[in-house]
């Protein structure tokens, strides 16, 4: 096998920023269906939470506008890697990177521990092509990387990083904008990342348009039934990454849907 | 984490008019004072997440669930539930006097933890500008003016507000210059909580004296010494 090849139990796996920085032992049983265990996003230093409310219902789905809190890179291995390293699943630890050196300081951390299955790469939502490519270079190593591109350029952006080295892409969640009214009435806006059912028509297209290039890509975006997810696998994806439909109906779907997909 | 089902019985408006579900449900099910359920819809595939629920008052063989709930929901309905979910509220064993504070809109949540309170013989006085429903005349009501007076009587303080309410909860109960209150007491936070527990979306980050802690896990009742 090639230090580059993604291994996953099954084509089932939580999307970064679903379940936490580790799975929960108390969970294993029900989190044995999982294929691949993906880590909330770390980052290189400590992340605070966002100003303001983070969590925006609208028809169809929801909005989310957290600040990717996290402890930084160095507190969350202290906390989880020996608990990655007892995984029953491959664990892919989720970066979430701002600079192309801050991959400089992070990898040589990440490539000594046990357990893990790879490296998924979030990129910032503004990057270009060059940019993308030069932080999914500078993310090369002895694990194999998923880069997350940004949903609106995924598709565009899928190509260049493929040939850069990445084992495969994956789909961060689209980003939109809600007017909220603040503490005195007044309205204003919040931009953030989108989730739900209404999600999943465009992340299917995206799937299909990247797979139609040959391109490898772990499809993600509301995916709520297991007839999505199999019509998602159909198009070519490599595997799914399920979100809002965990935090709806609880770690049981995991061994139910993978059962469903044999 | 446990999994039940629940019919919703029947609806019931609350004082400020808003809606309230009576679940019938098993035993296992029912969240202590301050815990919450996660509850959907099996068969609304257009719904992104599940409610959470807290009881408003408790029953024998169930519980009302206070608001906010989803309009759709009616009596008949069958609900999937998970939980229950979260620290609930804890009083000493040697608390005699109980003072409640609801600095939101609803003092519902607060309820349960009278009932339990009134059952063992504890003096409570509840705090509020919210419109309440038929209480037991035991329970001393007052207005949330009179709140810093009674941190010298009471032996636990239970507190109820949003997280957007936390920066002023010192203000509110009349402290100054950084010092914690004079009882000790625990506060039930609001705070969206979308991933039921899993800690895993941060959107229920509350900050705290130092960092922050997540609501679904930590909390969503928080021991008042987090930001003393």
């Amino acid at each position: 096998m090639s230090k580059y090849d993604l291994v996953f139990a099954n084509p089932l796996m939580n999307a970064a920023g679903t379940l936490g920085f580790a799975p929960a032992s108390h969970d294993a049983q029900a989190l044995s269906g999982l294929g691949a265990f993906v880590t909330d996003p770390l980052s290189l230093g400590m992340r605070t939470p966002a100003h303001g409310p983070h969590c925006l219902p609208y028809p169809g789905g929801f909005l989310l506008h957290t600040g990717y809190p996290n402890p930084g890179l160095n507190t969350a291995l202290r906390r989880h890697a020996a608990r990655w390293a007892r995984a029953s699943q491959p664990v892919i630890v989720h970066l979430l990177v701002q600079k192309v050196e801050d991959l400089s300081w992070m990898l040589p951390r990440l490539e000594r521990l046990e357990g893990l299955g790879g490296l998924e790469v979030g990129l910032p939502p503004e990057v270009d092509a060059s940019a993308a490519v030069a932080f999914t270079r500078a993310a090369a190593g002895e694990l194999p990387v998923i880069v997350r591109l940004p949903f609106e350029q995924a598709v565009q952006l899928a190509p260049a990083v493929v040939d850069a080295g990445a084992a495969a892409v994956s789909l961060s969640p689209p980003r939109g904008t809600l007017l909220v009214a603040n503490k005195s009435g007044s309205p204003h806006l919040v931009e953030g990342r989108l989730y739900g059912p209404s999600v999943y028509p465009l992340a299917l297209a995206a799937v299909r348009a990247i797979t139609a290039r040959g391109l490898p890509v772990i499809g993600a975006g509301g995916i709520y039934t297991v007839e999505q997810a199999r019509a998602m696998l159909a198009s070519g994806a490599l595997a799914v990454q399920l979100d809002g439909i965990i935090w709806k109906e609880g770690l049981q779907i995991w061994n139910c849907w993978k059962s469903m997909l044999a | 984490m446990h999994a039940y089902q629940a019919r919703i019985g029947e609806l019931r408006l609350d004082p400020a008019g808003q809606v309230q579900a009576r679940l019938d449900c098993p035993p296992a099910a029912l969240p202590a004072p301050g815990q919450y359920l996660l509850a959907y819809d099996p068969q609304d595939a257009s719904a992104a997440l599940a409610t959470p629920l807290f009881a408003a008052e408790l029953l024998a063989d169930g519980f009302w669930a206070a608001a906010p709930l989803p309009p759709a929901w009616q009596p008949g309905l069958v609900l999937a539930l998970r939980g229950p979910l979260g620290k609930g509220f804890a009083l000493p064993g040697d608390v005699r006097r109980l003072a409640l504070a609801a600095l939101g809109g609803s003092a519902a949540r607060l309820l349960p933890l009278a009932q339990q309170a009134l059952r063992q013989d504890l003096s409570v006085a509840l705090f509020t500008a919210a419109a309440l429903p038929r209480l037991p005349s035991s329970i001393e009501i007052n207005p949330l003016g009179m709140l810093p007076e009674a941190l010298a009587w009471a032996d636990f303080l239970a507190v109820d507000l949003s997280v957007e309410q936390v920066e002023s909860l010192a203000g509110v109960l009349g402290l100054q210059g950084g010092l914690p209150p004079a009882c000790p007491g625990q506060a039930l936070v609001s705070a969206a909580m979308p991933c039921g527990g899993s800690g895993g979306c941060g959107a229920c980050a509350i900050p705290v004296r130092r960092g922050w802690k997540l609501a679904c896990q930590d909390g969503p009742v928080f021991d008042l010494r987090a930001w003393w």
